[in-house]
């Protein structure tokens, strides 16, 4: 069942929900949707593999769901989606992590003719979500799009937790899962997106969380947060955080090294030392 | 009507058994199982189902689309808890079903039907939920032990939970295999439950992870021949189209739980064999909502920071 908005609620706002079945609502300017899908079947997981050059792609890719916040007036569009995320987890290209077991494996007789993988089975990903301007180009009567001028510029302001920590009421809400690996039972790697809409702005969680049983925990944690205002140029503010331990290390400072413990993210995260924190601000170009 | 045929009629509305009684069946189970052979013979016809992982009312869903047991006989490839809603039902709805009508449904053990991954993906938490204590999830873990390893249909399909392993080369290495055990981090046992078939390699590949086999199409060409089969039938990983064969049909993959963990929206299957090992695919959706007893409910607001 999804979430369902108070009419009230939405009409005091001054929002309207998205019509013919689609999920989301406009408000001040802004258009956000959620499409959620089944995972990818063979074929198409065939062709992102190909478009992705690997042969090793997460067991369950939502490939058809999708967040997208779109400003109208500027043509700014933020969204998120698994093939972008992919995207980065093919750049980063992390060494594999190996599980407790390979120290035992290392003494068995090695058959002929071994191969051994070397991918990042945990499809980590610096993926902090994509964004595009899509500008009306007069003379080929098409619309463009394009991330030419729009650039992410570090800043000293944070993201308004008094704000956010206010209960004004929420007008839409919505998780989308962009992809998940059970990283063959010894484990969990998963992104996903939550978005919140209030009166007063959008406050979204993208969140890449792995745990490899035995081994580490990772959190890699993009806010992003919207104040509505009378400005034509959106006030977008990002805050990146990532966290990571190992479980050697939650065992030297007493806390429990049963996986079965750390199962939800947000309940232990306080425990993962934060490895890299930034914020920064969406510099928009002027509409052209 | 027997105290078995009433536990029976009672699981299948999904209700739990009570402690006592679980720990009743659980000792004939394993009077059963223990005289299995780590490769089980099992007649056609016979249907073959993937994992289900604790997901009752798919699997209710299955037992319609398949016809129920013992009019139809079964062939079961492990993975029945872990992950869904209702392990406790589904393992003890197929365990009282294996007691009441032993030669009419084989169960063999998957990497689930484990005392380690049961304690990280669901099952034990399930237990100590739904009892308030962990001596049910003791009495099932106990009898996964005695689940055989393997299956072989008519000597002509070798079925399995996960794949082939470089330490066995024919059934009687299988044979030899002590089973009553957890399942052990490497070895034999360890490779049937967990391993998995590989395009890109052609012999054997090890797991990124540094554990875990792959093997290739030359590793079941040649286990196919030597032990003179047609074809080797696995569950293990999911395909979004229910079932998947590989290298030029040597081996197949059946994958029997639909909508998996309630959001993936894969169809499922099961393999129909008849007399004479002819093939048909049913494939099948997740059991309709209002089919699932308690409607699912609204979720309230998350104030997430």
């Amino acid at each position: 069942m999804e979430w369902e908005a108070d009419q009230k609620e939405l009409k005091e706002a001054g929002a309207e929900l998205l019509p013919d079945g689609r999920v989301g609502l406009r408000i001040h300017g802004w258009e956000i949707e959620s499409s959620k899908a089944s995972i990818l079947k063979s074929l198409q997981r065939q062709e992102w593999e190909e478009k992705l050059g690997t042969c090793h792609l997460p067991e369950m890719i939502f490939g058809h769901s999708s967040l997208v916040l779109k400003h109208l007036e500027s043509g700014l569009r933020i969204h998120f989606n698994a093939f972008d995320a992919l995207l980065g987890w093919k750049q980063e290209a992390l060494p594999p992590v190996e599980v407790p077991a390979a120290a035992k494996w290392k003494f068995r007789s090695k058959p002929s003719q071994q191969v051994i993988l070397d991918y990042d089975y945990t499809f980590t990903t610096p993926y902090s979500g994509s964004e595009t301007i899509e500008t009306n180009s007069e003379q080929r009567g098409a619309s463009e799009e394009s991330n030419g001028n729009l650039y992410w510029e570090d800043c000293e302001e944070q993201l308004d937790l008094v704000a956010l920590a206010s209960k004004e009421p929420i007008l839409f809400y919505d998780e989308v899962i962009l992809y998940e690996d059970e990283l063959a039972d010894n484990g969990v790697s998963l992104l996903t997106v939550k978005v919140r809409v209030m009166p007063s702005s959008w406050f979204l969680l993208l969140r890449f969380w792995l745990r490899v049983d035995g081994v580490l925990m990772r959190l890699r944690d993009t806010r992003i947060h919207c104040m509505f205002g009378e400005s034509m140029k959106p006030n977008v503010l990002r805050e990146s955080c990532w966290r990571e331990a190992t479980f050697n290390s939650l065992s030297s400072e007493g806390y429990s090294v049963d996986s079965a413990a750390y199962s939800d993210p947000s309940l232990i995260s306080q425990r993962l030392p934060i490895i890299m924190h930034k914020c920064q601000k969406l510099k928009v170009p002027d509409v052209l | 009507m027997s105290d078995l045929d009433r536990q029976i009629e009672q699981l299948k509305r999904c209700e739990p058994l009570k402690e006592s009684e679980v720990k009743a069946l659980c000792l004939k189970a394993m009077e059963i199982l223990v005289e299995e052979s780590n490769v089980q013979r099992v007649d056609a016809p016979v249907t073959i189902c993937g994992d289900i992982h604790g997901q009752f009312y798919d699997m209710k869903e299955l037992f319609r689309v398949g016809g129920d047991c013992p009019k139809t006989n079964y062939l079961f490839l492990g993975d029945f808890v872990d992950r869904g809603f209702y392990s406790v039902e589904t393992f003890l709805l197929l365990l009282a079903l294996k007691v009441r009508y032993p030669d009419r449904i084989t169960l063999i053990r998957g990497n689930h039907e484990s005392r380690q991954i049961t304690q990280v993906y669901g099952f034990y938490d399930e237990c100590l939920r739904k009892y308030g204590s962990v001596n049910v999830w003791r009495y099932c873990t106990d009898i996964f032990d005695y689940l055989s390893l393997s299956a072989l249909i008519e000597n002509k399909i070798f079925s399995v939970h996960g794949g082939l392993s470089p330490a066995i080369s024919t059934l009687d290495q299988i044979r030899t295999i002590d089973r009553k055990q957890e399942v052990p981090h490497d070895g034999a046992m360890c490779d049937l439950l967990w391993s998995d078939p590989e395009d890109i390699v052609d012999g054997w590949g090890l797991s990124p992870r540094g554990a875990g086999f792959l093997f290739g199409g030359s590793v079941v060409t040649s286990f196919n021949h030597s032990n003179n089969i047609d074809y080797i039938c696995r569950a293990h990983q999911l395909v979004m189209e229910g079932y998947k064969w590989m290298f030029n049909n040597q081996i197949v993959t059946v994958w029997s739980a639909p909508n998996y963990c309630y959001r993936c929206g894969n169809v499922a299957a099961i393999l129909e064999l008849d007399e004479n090992l002819n093939k048909e695919f049913r494939v099948f959706e997740a059991a309709p909502q209002e089919a699932r007893g308690a409607p699912a409910r609204k979720p309230p607001p998350d104030y997430f920071l």
